[in-house]
C-alpha cells in the first residue's frame, strides 16, 4: 500500500556543457527536447526555465486544438499537429485528456461566410475535414446558441470543423516533461539566461544566473520573453508582446458539447471536461509584460457570452488570468536558424496559437537542429520573409497597434 | 489597474481612448538608399523593451492628436516626469 512513489520528472543540477541548450521550459522548449531524445538520440541536452515549465503561455492558454486556418503554410503543420495528440498520449503514456469534440466558428456578416468558405476549401483541399454550416446547423451543434435576431450580431452560419477539440493544456506540459526527463535531459528551473556568448557568428556558451554554460547550439524558445532573449544576440524581432485574458465560469452540466467562437464578438468558449466554461481572449492592443486581466475585459466577456448563449446569464467567473502574447504582422511563427549566428535557432512569435503546434513543432525543430537541415515544412516561417514581402496571408489586414495606424 | 495616459492636449485619460502607434524609432528612412532590408527594419523588426520606452499614441476617441510618451512596458504605467510632445 506504502509504496515509493517516483517524481512524475526530475530536475538536474546543471553541467558546465551541453550539445544544446533550450532557453524556455514551455511547451515548444519541451516538444523539441522530447523529439530529439526520441527521434535523433541527441540527449545531452539541457532546458534552461527562468520560473517553473510551462509558466508561461502553456500554462495558460485555453487549450483549444484545430487544423482550420487560413494559408497552406500554417494548416499543414497544424493537421499534422492535430493528429499527433492520440499518438503523443500513448507514447507518453500520459492522459492528456484529449476531446475532440469539434470546433464551431460562427459568422455574423456575408463577408464572413464569404472568408470561411476560402478557409473551409484550403482545409478540404488538404484532406482536413472542415465544412461550412447553416445557421439551423449551428443551433443543432450548440443548442444553447441564440440563433434569433436578438443579438447586435446575429447569427448567420459558421465554419464547422469535426477533428479539432479541447485538450489538458497542463497534462501537455508535464507529460512531455516525463518523456524527456525519462529520455535523460535535464530540466532546470529557476535558471534565467542573462546573456548568450557568441565567437565568430558562432553559439559558444550561455551566462545563466547560475553559471557559465558551454553549448555551440542555443533555441529560444521562450515565448513572450524571445525578443529579450534575441536581443542578446543583436537580432530584433518584427514581434509586439501583447497581454491575453482569459477567464472561466463556475462548473455547469453539460451545455456546450463544442468549441464555439466568434470573430464578431471577439470570443469563443468552449466547455471543459469539469464542467466550467472557459472563455477568451481579449488583448490590450499595446505592448506590456504584465500578465493583467482588466474589468473592462470581464465585463466585455459577459456581454458577448450572454447574447450568444443566453442561458450562461447569471453564470459566475470563477477565476481569470492573463498570459503574455508575442504576436507577428501575420499572425505566423518566426522559425529559423543559423543566420546570422550559426547554432543559434529561434522558434517564437507564436502569439495565441502556439500551445495547438507545440508538439509538431517541436517533432521538425528537432530534425532541424540535429541535422542542421531546415525541413520543408518549417521553411515558410523564416524570419527573412518580412524582408522579402513574403508574409504568410493568415490575415486580411495589418494589425492595429501599429505606427501605420 | 488599466493604463491610464496623459494626452498633451485633454489631459489623463482612460488608455482605451487611444491607439498605440509603435515604438518611436526615428524619421522614415531616406527614399534614395533605400533597400529592403532597411525598409524591413523601420516597418517591422523592434527592439520590444521590457522596461521604459519610448512611443507613440494618438487620441482616437478623444481630440486625436499624435504624441510620444515614455512608458514601463513591464508595470505598463506611463513615466509621467518627463513628456515629450510632437
Amino acid at each position: 500500500m506504502f509504496l515509493k512513489y517516483k517524481r512524475l520528472w526530475s530536475e538536474s543540477a546543471l553541467k558546465s556543457s551541453y550539445d544544446l541548450v533550450i532557453i524556455g521550459g514551455g511547451l515548444h522548449g519541451l516538444a523539441t527536447a522530447y523529439y530529439l531524445a526520441k527521434d535523433h538520440g541527441m540527449v545531452n541536452v539541457a532546458i534552461l526555465e527562468k520560473h517553473h515549465i510551462g509558466f508561461g503561455g502553456s500554462g495558460r492558454n485555453t487549450a483549444i486544438v484545430r487544423a482550420n486556418q487560413r494559408t497552406q503554410e500554417n494548416i499543414r503543420l497544424y493537421d499534422e499537429g492535430l493528429k499527433l495528440w492520440p499518438r503523443l498520449t500513448k507514447e507518453l503514456d500520459f492522459n492528456l485528456m484529449f476531446f475532440n469534440c469539434g470546433n464551431l466558428n460562427l459568422a455574423h456578416s456575408e463577408a464572413t461566410l464569404n472568408a470561411l468558405r476560402l478557409q473551409v476549401a484550403t482545409a478540404q483541399f488538404h484532406g482536413i475535414d472542415s465544412q461550412m454550416v447553416s445557421v439551423k446547423e449551428c443551433k443543432e451543434l450548440v443548442p444553447a446558441l441564440d440563433i434569433s435576431d436578438r443579438p447586435r450580431f446575429p447569427v448567420m452560419g459558421g465554419m464547422y470543423h469535426p477533428p479539432g477539440g479541447i485538450i489538458r493544456h497542463d497534462a501537455v506540459v508535464w507529460g512531455l516533461a516525463k518523456g524527456v526527463s525519462k529520455l535523460g535531459i535535464h530540466i532546470s528551473q529557476g535558471t534565467e539566461v542573462t546573456g548568450i556568448g557568441i565567437e565568430n557568428r558562432k553559439t559558444a556558451f550561455v551566462e545563466t544566473n547560475k553559471g557559465k554554460i558551454f553549448t555551440p547550439r542555443v533555441l529560444n524558445a521562450s515565448g513572450a520573453y524571445s525578443t529579450l532573449v534575441s536581443a542578446m544576440v543583436g537580432i530584433r524581432l518584427p514581434i509586439h508582446v501583447l497581454s491575453i485574458q482569459a477567464m472561466v465560469t463556475q462548473p455547469l452540466k453539460p451545455i456546450l458539447n463544442h468549441v464555439v467562437s466568434s470573430g464578431a464578438y471577439h470570443c469563443y468558449a468552449n466547455q471543459t471536461l469539469k464542467g466550467e466554461i472557459a472563455s477568451g481572449a481579449h488583448m490590450d492592443p499595446w505592448p506590456n509584460y504584465t500578465n493583467q486581466t482588466t474589468a473592462h475585459y470581464i465585463k466585455h466577456q459577459a456581454q458577448a457570452l450572454t447574447e450568444l448563449l443566453p442561458c450562461l446569464k447569471g453564470a459566475k467567473f470563477m477565476r481569470s488570468w492573463g498570459g503574455l502574447a508575442d504576436m507577428t504582422p501575420d499572425m505566423a511563427p518566426i522559425i529559423d536558424g543559423n543566420d546570422p549566428i550559426h547554432g543559434y535557432y529561434m522558434d517564437c512569435g507564436w502569439g495565441y496559437f502556439g500551445f495547438k503546434s507545440a508538439p509538431v513543432t517541436g517533432k521538425y525543430l528537432a530534425r532541424y537542429i540535429a541535422s542542421e537541415c531546415c525541413p520543408e515544412i518549417l521553411k515558410p516561417f523564416t524570419l527573412k520573409r518580412y524582408e522579402n514581402y513574403r508574409m504568410i496571408g493568415e490575415i486580411a489586414a495589418p494589425v492595429f497597434y501599429g505606427p501605420w495606424n | 489597474m488599466s493604463l491610464k495616459i496623459t494626452c498633451p492636449i485633454c489631459g489623463e485619460r482612460n488608455g482605451y481612448e487611444f491607439v498605440f502607434g509603435g515604438e518611436e524609432q526615428g524619421p522614415r528612412p531616406a527614399q534614395e538608399s533605400l533597400t529592403p532590408e532597411k525598409w524591413c527594419d523601420y516597418v517591422h523588426l523592434r527592439r520590444n523593451t521590457g522596461g521604459v520606452q519610448t512611443e507613440w499614441w494618438s487620441h482616437r476617441r478623444g481630440c486625436g492628436q499624435w504624441f510620444t510618451i515614455r512608458r514601463d512596458t513591464l508595470a505598463n504605467r506611463e513615466i509621467k516626469s518627463s513628456r515629450e510632445n510632437e
